[in-house]
């Protein structure tokens, strides 16, 4: 329990310098209210409507597939932990370690599946694909 | 079962005792106390780093010779720095979304002192043990890109967009290899307990003409340490990784409409984490704290500096990778060999065993 106490201590602290930097900073800065220089920044252009929009951000396959194998990392760490204890406890090699690769393994079986089926490529626009033909051929 | 080779007091507990209290206010003033010293320690830190030796470093590579006019080698140039920065004017651009634009640059210092309060720093700076040791680094460490995401969302730009779709790739890429590489040093210790960790590895492992060689897991399994120091390049984002800020091809990403102390808060949560990536590096697989001679303390600032002056080395040697052909090197190379690697390990310790 007293670590968890420390914990939060340091997430605190951890809290507190950026906001006390942000004081200083508050105390030290000028404010010169004048709107021109409030454009955003698009290599000096002016900027032609909002960052919010809708776009392919090419690879929400690999996000899916991310879900998958982070499931995986938690299912996998306990069974690191207590295997070396467990191989010294007497139980046997097979026991302790097939069932693992059995399981590390039907995932791989999936990621190459992934992989053949180009989930893990970058998506090129069809816009993209074109131009790069016109400009091969 | 291992039990641990020496009891070692935590910092929070030792000031506790120092001031003579005890029970939960002890804990929470020491605890308060502990993690201001360690925070107060990176900052110190990261004000070497930021201002001063990465643009030292950057010259020597470049046959330069950087600031060298105030003090002595040009080191007072870090209080100059550090008020410049502060006292510029905040510019607010216009639309952006208040609370991320102002939450983002707050949570990646955040996440990345955070990160510290499990690390063992040598001489009993060691602010909290839990069990979960490891893992609550890992996680401190990944909520940093929550914040790129919000810079990238709220800034109303279209590279800051970029930038921040950009970290989640390079988190997701590569936080799956980084696991499950330190899951294969894990499947050697049996426990995720920091300092069981460290203690284990001050056994000795063999012994040539009268020295002893520590059982450090970069010795024990260098092919794992090679893997966990890549992963963690592109997990602190510094090149050849540094797709989310690229500057060549994305301005600055998520950080191109910060100014002011938001900037600063930006860098030095960077740095942080540069120094957490380290200081995990360190205690998985260089013996935390451990050396010869010197106190733990000092062993542990230079392995993490170590670290740091790598990240600055690829960043003056090597060239950015594209971002797709950085895709591909975290999703059909580093995870990959990460399993490989775990399974060999396993199958090893196994037959061993």
């Amino acid at each position: 329990m007293s670590e968890w106490i420390a914990i939060g201590a340091l997430g605190l602290v951890a809290v507190g310098i950026p906001l006390g930097m942000m004081a200083v900073s508050a105390l030290l800065r000028p404010s010169v209210p004048e709107q021109g220089k409030r454009a955003t920044y698009e290599s000096g252009e002016v900027p032609t409507g909002t960052a919010r929009v809708q776009f392919n951000i090419q690879y929400y396959m690999v996000a899916l597939l991310f879900v998958v194998f982070d499931v995986e990392t938690v299912l996998i760490l306990p069974w690191t932990v207590i295997y070396r204890s467990a191989l010294d406890q007497g139980v046997g090699l097979t026991t302790i370690l097939g069932p693992m690769l059995a399981f590390i393994g039907a995932l791989v079986v999936g990621l190459v599946w992934a992989w053949r089926n180009g989930a893990v490529e970058w998506v090129k626009s069809p816009l993209a694909n074109r131009r790069k033909t016109e400009r091969n051929a | 079962m291992v039990t641990p080779l020496q009891s070692q007091v935590l910092l929070p507990e030792r000031i506790a005792g120092l001031l003579g209290l005890s029970g939960t206010i002890g804990q929470i003033v020491g605890g308060l106390l502990g993690a201001f010293i360690i925070a107060n320690l990176l900052l110190v830190q990261t004000a070497v780093a930021g201002p001063w030796a990465k643009r030292k470093i950057t010259a020597a590579f470049t046959d330069r010779i950087a600031v060298n006019r105030v003090g002595p080698f040009g080191l007072v140039v870090i209080v100059a720095d550090a008020v410049r920065l502060l006292s510029k004017e905040l510019v607010i651009p216009e639309g952006v979304d208040r609370p991320a634009y102002d939450l983002g640059p707050l949570l990646v210092p955040f996440s990345a002192l955070l990160g510290f309060a499990v690390i063992p720093m040598g001489n009993g700076i060691h602010l909290a043990d839990p069990e979960t040791g490891l893992v609550f680094a890992f996680a401190a460490s990944s909520i940093a890109s929550l914040g790129l995401v919000m810079m990238g969302y709220g800034s109303n730009n279209k590279y800051s967009l970029l930038g921040g779709l950009r970290a989640i790739a390079s988190n997701i890429a590569y936080e799956i290899p980084l696991v499950v590489t330190a899951a294969s040093v894990v499947v050697f210790t049996g426990t995720l307990q920091m300092s069981e960790i460290v203690a284990q590895q001050t056994q000795p492992l063999l012994s040539i003409a009268g020295v002893t060689i520590p059982q450090w897991f970069a010795i024990v399994n260098p092919f794992a340490f090679v893997l966990f120091v890549v992963a963690n390049l592109a997990e602190v984002g510094r090149n050849p990784f540094d797709v989310p800020e690229a500057p060549t091809e994305i301005v600055a990403g998520f950080q191109t409409e910060y100014s002011s102390v938001y900037f600063v808060l930006i860098y030095l949560g960077e740095f942080i984490h540069i120094f957490l990536g380290g200081a995990i590096a360190a205690t998985l697989f260089l013996g935390g704290p451990a050396g010869p001679f010197l106190p733990g303390f000092v062993w542990f600032t230079i392995k993490i500096w170590a670290f740091y002056l790598f990240t600055q080395w690829a960043r003056s040697a090597i060239p950015r990778v594209r971002i797709d052909q950085f895709l591909d090197i975290g999703w059909k190379g580093m995870l990959v060999l990460s399993f490989a690697n775990l399974a060999l390990t396993a199958i090893i310790v196994g037959v061993i065993a």
